[in-house]
């Protein structure tokens, strides 16, 4: 029996958790960067997770639909786009759809793909503060260069990227295992897969790898920023014993 | 003590965490050695421990196992990570990350371990994906050739397409068997056994495991990551061909009872890997690039691999990619510090091989040698079948026995006339010495794979001859054996001792389209990029 109650809770989630895609109204607005967009969706992202851990909600199909097709145009400008606070807040919005079907479950997912979500927007404050700006197209063979900053956003996005032992992908597997299959599940857990994978390869392609430009200055983490990514990197090994512990459980 | 053995998978791990904190380049590869050398030892004594006991070592509430599979595997993939350590050692030496190398190499051993001595469909499903993204680091080693770059993305594309095949069948075989205990469902599936099974999940559970070990294996489709990632470092090209690459075959083991309940996978299994092993066979006397060409080698002997495991010969496809591995890996380092030398030298280097055979290439009478390859063509299929009677009659109750006969027939054969194209043995003393050895080396190899068969499944390996058995009478796969031995014998005689006047004449159409489908190697390319135009 679906109560008032429960299509309001559900309206809350689906705005907070970016089953609609608000950032197209906001892009369009001179007020708002994309640092601005990315902090006020990570914002209402982890309002949502807080949320979801003292109500008691049950999905409703159209609002996982509509934002399964949110889902599906972030892709699309998840590959549009070079700039890492575009694209931290594109993967907030393909992820919607698996908050809302996974209810309780994708909150601890939302909340790894915060954390890594982080990470990125520390990477993206670096490129900005250092190269004039977050876009990453043009400061390539930070490998070779940085190796430090190019393990760094090779684990951010390989957690995105769904790849054990990475939380999200443990979060993502636990929940999958845990829940009964339907053929909106099977859209649902294809596309994000897919999605988030194809997304995170194709900027970790760009990003990290190619050779060195002879013509950038590059400049390694100062002491600040690392104990920023070790605190963001603790968080996730933290969060992924958490999630091996999860899933063996349920092994 | 014994328990100790089911650290291993954790030991890489420790050492690429220990790795990333040393700055010192000379201790990167001695702590790696030191610590390598220990899973080698621990793998040793756990699978003498699993021989002398004739039991298996079970730990961390089930999810890992130190099995018969386990006892001959660990220890082999502990020596070859010994091998490509110290071979990269000084190989990698001037390259650019040299200690990121050694940290992804240790990741990938990390997962082959765990995938090796999982329990759990789980942890399997968990290794299957680690497995994915370190190879993909790997093969992407060489961070600034744009096309290492691209061929590590198709890598990446494929492999995550079997992640997900795998993940699908996990959650299927859930929901049908209700476990993700390796050890209960081998239980559930032996008791299943007993009767026919028609339910159609167990077959689409079977056929997607096929599936994924089809993609990690590089069998035809899925084929194309393999050939192209040559261009990563040698000693990484050495443990995908040894290593990486064989996990298809090491899942389908693992998963050999299921496939007893779907004799259709197995045949469809058959079917793909003889496909795959003609194919690439083929592809590789075609292409111009030695090191693609390597690959196709590979890939078409992964063919081999999964049409054994087609024909019920779970053990030997084990055997085979052992056997392979090894042979592979030694040609790959081989190759990597010949090209190194040729750097430093103007000349080409010296192989002893080629002076052996090549400089001395003798002349045959044509009427002595049509004996002789008479001889030879029989001599083989011979031997074969008179060991197999005396090590395994029952091996003959089964129509696989007719194709792994076949398989046989060519090899000895390919064998004999590429002694006797090399050699001067005009003599019989030489004669006599070749065929000696040949069943002298038939009867070991029939011996360990038999030996290794009981020690893996012991009478249980009859259960899967018996599933992938077809409904055809032993004369009808007789005749087809003979079929075959004709139309190969009069291959190899107009191959070889036929002289054909030269003409100016033009192949015929088809004859060219042939070998342009293999030259193109299979269209595969360009049918990608018509898609990518949007032309379909």
């Amino acid at each position: 029996m679906i109560t008032d109650n429960i299509v309001f809770l559900n309206i809350i989630f689906l705005l907070l958790c970016g089953g609609v895609p608000y950032f197209i109204l906001l892009e369009k607005s001179d007020k708002f960067s994309a640092k601005a967009i990315f902090i006020v969706s990570g914002f209402l992202l982890l309002s949502a997770v807080i949320l979801s851990f003292y109500t008691d909600r049950e999905y409703m199909t159209s609002f996982v639909v509509i934002s399964f097709f949110t889902a599906l145009y972030a892709i699309y400008r998840a590959t549009q786009t070079t700039n890492f606070y575009k694209l931290g807040y594109y993967f907030i919005f393909i992820n919607a759809p698996f908050f809302i079907l996974f209810e309780e479950h994708g909150a601890f997912y939302s909340l790894s793909l915060l954390v890594s979500l982080l990470g990125i927007y520390a990477i993206a404050s670096f490129y900005e503060k250092h190269y004039g700006s977050a876009n990453y197209l043009y400061v390539r063979g930070i490998t070779l260069a940085t190796p430090l900053v190019g393990i760094h956003i090779t684990v951010y996005l390989i957690t995105i990227g769904l790849y054990p032992p990475l939380p999200n992908s443990l979060f993502f597997i636990t929940h999958i295992f845990n829940s009964e299959a339907n053929a909106l599940w099977f859209v649902i857990v294809i596309t994000l897969y897919a999605g988030n994978f194809l997304v995170s390869m194709r900027v970790l392609e760009k990003s990290i790898f190619g050779k060195i430009n002879p013509n950038i200055h590059y400049v390694d983490l100062n002491f600040k920023e690392k104990i920023t990514h070790f605190a963001i990197i603790v968080s996730l090994v933290l969060l992924s014993i958490y999630g091996i512990k999860e899933i063996l459980t349920w092994a | 003590m014994e328990k100790l053995t089911l650290l291993i998978p954790g030991i890489p791990i420790l050492i690429a965490f220990l790795l990333f904190f040393i700055n010192k380049k000379e201790l990167i590869p001695k702590i790696s050695i030191v610590l390598s050398s220990m899973i080698a030892i621990l793998g040793l004594y756990g699978t003498y421990y699993v021989m002398s006991n004739d039991t298996q070592i079970i730990g961390f509430n089930g999810l890992l196992v130190y099995n018969e599979l386990s006892a001959i595997l660990v220890p082999y993939v502990a020596i070859l990570g010994l091998v490509i350590r110290k071979y990269a050692t000084k190989y990698m030496w001037d390259e650019a990350g040299y200690k990121r190398f050694f940290i992804l190499l240790n990741f990938i051993f990390a997962s082959i371990y765990l995938l090796v001595m999982s329990n759990n469909l789980i942890v399997l499903a968990l290794a299957w994906q680690l497995m994915s993204v370190g190879l993909y680091l790997l093969v992407s080693f060489n961070v600034g050739s744009k096309t290492a770059v691209k061929n590590a993305r198709w890598t990446m594309y494929i492999h995550k397409g079997a992640d997900f095949v795998f993940l699908l069948a996990v959650i299927l075989t859930y929901q049908t068997f209700g476990s993700f205990d390796l050890l209960v469902l081998k239980e559930k599936w032996l008791v299943m056994s007993q009767s026919p099974v028609t339910d159609p999940m167990v077959l689409t559970v079977g056929l997607l495991y096929l599936l994924a070990a089809m993609m990690k294996s590089a069998i035809v489709p899925f084929h194309i990551w393999l050939p192209y990632t040559s261009e990563a470092p040698t000693p990484v090209s050495g443990l995908m061909h040894a290593g990486v690459v064989n996990v298809g075959g090491i899942l389908l083991n693992k998963m050999a009872y299921l496939l007893i309940l779907t004799p259709m996978v197995l045949n469809i299994a058959f079917v793909v890997g003889l496909f795959t092993a003609i194919f690439a066979s083929m592809l590789m006397l075609v292409v111009s690039d030695i090191k693609r060409s390597l690959g196709y080698s590979t890939v078409g002997q992964m063919g081999y691999m999964i049409m054994e495991i087609g024909l019920g010969a779970f053990s030997l496809a084990i055997y085979h990619l052992i056997v392979h591995g090894i042979f592979k890996a030694s040609l790959f380092l081989e190759s990597g510090s010949i090209i190194k030398y040729a750097r430093k030298d103007p000349n080409i280097p010296e192989r002893l091989s080629h002076k052996t055979f090549l400089e001395e290439n003798t002349k045959f009478k044509s009427s002595k040698t049509f004996k002789l390859i008479a001889l030879f063509t029989i001599v083989p299929v011979v031997a074969f079948v008179g060991i197999k009677i005396l090590l395994t009659p029952e091996f003959f109750e089964f129509n696989a026995a007719i194709v792994i006969l076949a398989f046989a027939w060519l090899t000895g054969t390919q064998l004999f006339l590429s002694f006797f194209k090399v050699s001067k043995f005009d003599s019989i003393k030489a004669i006599f010495g070749i065929v000696t050895s040949f069943v002298l080396v038939l009867f070991t190899y029939e011996f360990i794979g038999l030996s290794l068969e009981h020690f893996l499944y012991g009478h249980d390996s009859l259960l899967f001859y018996k599933a992938a058995t077809l409904n055809v009478t032993l004369v009808s796969a007789l005749v087809v054996l003979s079929l075959v031995m004709i139309v190969g014998w009069l291959f190899i005689y107009k191959q070889h001792f036929i002289t054909l006047p030269a003409t100016k004449e033009k192949a015929n159409k088809s004859k060219w389209s042939f070998y342009k489908l293999l030259v193109k190697e299979g269209y595969y390319f360009e049918i990608f990029n018509s898609s990518k135009k949007g032309k379909l």
